[in-house]
């Protein structure tokens, strides 16, 4: 685990005040789209596939900050579309930064480099930038669907670390990952110094136009398992260890949509970052309106029975560090030992 | 490889079998601008990204083709929805990308053309 103290107090303080509390759907991380906009057209990804209108469509800071005002959540996450491309991104991380929250800004790294040299951020524990990396150069190159991208991105990292930033990785894995390629992906990121690491299997997101590609639980399982079963010492993940085990089907977990609510320029998203059912106007019209009986794999829906993304089950993974001695015990062990 | 199914330059008319609500329903599932037809003859271009059909007065939620709105309409004002607008997602697979790739590749391994 590379989660810097500070931010797992945070974590910690606000998740157990939230049980004192007795709230039983609470968000702990908001994932914030300012823009559906990008400047890649990953074949997996169904967020940028919108009309012009749709996608020139930006929302304002003030849109932004009453979002991450009303959800309360301590960590706020910035994906899109490409966060870089979004005009008012440095206004926007300023004001995060102020409310010390902290920001993972999702970004394929293309324009980077641009950004930092135009002094657009400045250095900041609240601040990391999480770059997208779905494998080695052949690998990411392929899922991005544009070849040059891997290299860009490397590029990208270095120059944030060089420059004092906190950099992080997020990597989405498919069916037909190669275990071995992916722990020497691990490698080539340990090497570049990046902070930690983020992984999660892919979801068969209904609107995405690749169906066949996306993995299935017990495949999955298997995967990560073969991945994760021996990890390097120095291999960091910035992720619960819990929600690796999760992965690797050691623990089985139910989903907490509500704990990664989704805000973007067409509302509160209905029920969670990868379904849109609908949308809701306020976030507590989101939570009080939305009928979360009918998702996570209780359920029944066919569109969660499958699901083992992050947005959904790492926020259940902070909760069992919590809820019990065995599951802080079991994330202290995870944690200092580095085995999952 | 199979053709990808879409709902683009459909203009259906609500019956029995496809009732207005249905139609709303892949309306918002559509990734494309669609033309919103009222009951008092106008007509609204543009994106359907949200619907109501449980609320008490039912109704769908739409950004017009210049992004202006959001736009609150009626079920009850609704005639029928066509789907005027480019799929956005058609055609875009990843399997076609692979393919291409894949015939990138047969390509330069052929060298390049004769003069």
């Amino acid at each position: 685990m590379s989660v810097p103290i500070s931010q797992m107090w945070t974590v910690a303080s606000y998740v157990l005040t939230q049980r004192f509390r007795g709230r039983k759907q609470y968000p702990l991380v908001l994932m914030l789209e300012p823009l559906f906009r990008c400047n890649l057209a990953c074949a997996g990804c169904g967020k940028i596939q919108y009309p012009g209108q749709i996608l020139r469509k930006n929302l304002t800071v003030e849109q932004c900050l009453k979002a991450v005002d009303e959800c309360g959540a301590p960590i706020v996450s910035i994906p899109g579309g490409e966060p870089l491309m979004f005009p008012e991104i440095g206004r926007l991380v300023t004001e995060l930064v102020a409310r010390k929250k902290y920001i993972y800004l999702c970004t394929n790294a293309i324009l980077l480099k641009e950004k930092l040299d135009a002094g657009v951020f400045t250095p900041s524990k609240y601040l990391s930038f999480s770059i997208h990396m779905d494998g080695l150069r052949e690998e990411h190159d392929e899922a991005v669907c544009k070849d040059g991208v891997f290299d860009q991105a490397v590029e990208g990292i270095r120059e944030a670390l060089r420059r004092g930033y906190r950099v992080t990785t997020n990597t989405t894995l498919f069916d037909g990952a190669n275990p071995e390629r992916v722990r020497q992906f691990f490698d080539a990121m340990m090497d570049l110094g990046v902070e930690g690491m983020m992984v999660s299997p892919g979801y068969s997101y209904s609107k995405a136009p690749d169906q066949e590609h996306f993995l299935r639980k017990q495949r999955a399982n298997d995967l990560f398992r073969q991945i994760l079963s021996s990890p390097k010492r120095r291999w960091r993940f910035n992720q619960s260890p819990l929600f690796l085990q999760f992965l690797m089907g050691k623990r089985d977990y139910e989903c907490t949509p509500w704990g990664n609510p989704t805000f973007n320029v067409f509302g509160w998203q209905r029920p969670c970052y990868l379904l849109q059912e609908g949308y809701a106007q306020s976030f507590e019209e989101l939570i009080q309106g939305t009928r979360w009986e009918r998702y996570g794999k209780r359920s029944g829906n066919e569109k969660c029975r499958d699901c083992m993304v992050h947005c959904g089950f790492e926020a259940t993974a902070v909760q069992e560090t919590f809820a019990s001695w065995r599951g802080f015990r079991d994330t202290v062990v995870a944690t200092v030992t580095g085995r999952v | 490889m199979e053709a990808e199914k879409t709902l683009e330059g459909w203009a259906p008319e609500p019956d029995a079998e496809m009732p207005l609500a249905q139609i709303v329903e892949l309306a918002f599932d559509y990734r494309g601008n669609t033309t919103v037809v009222k009951r008092d003859g106008t007509e609204l271009h543009g994106y359907v990204f949200n619907r109501d059909a449980d609320a008490p007065v039912p109704h769908l939620e739409m950004f017009d083709a210049e992004g202006g709105g959001p736009y609150r309409v009626p079920y009850a004002e609704v005639r029928t929805i066509h789907f005027t607008g480019k799929d956005t997602a058609a055609g875009k697979s990843y399997a076609a990308w692979l393919a291409r790739k894949q015939a990138e590749k047969v390509g330069r391994a052929a060298g390049p053309p004769p003069p």
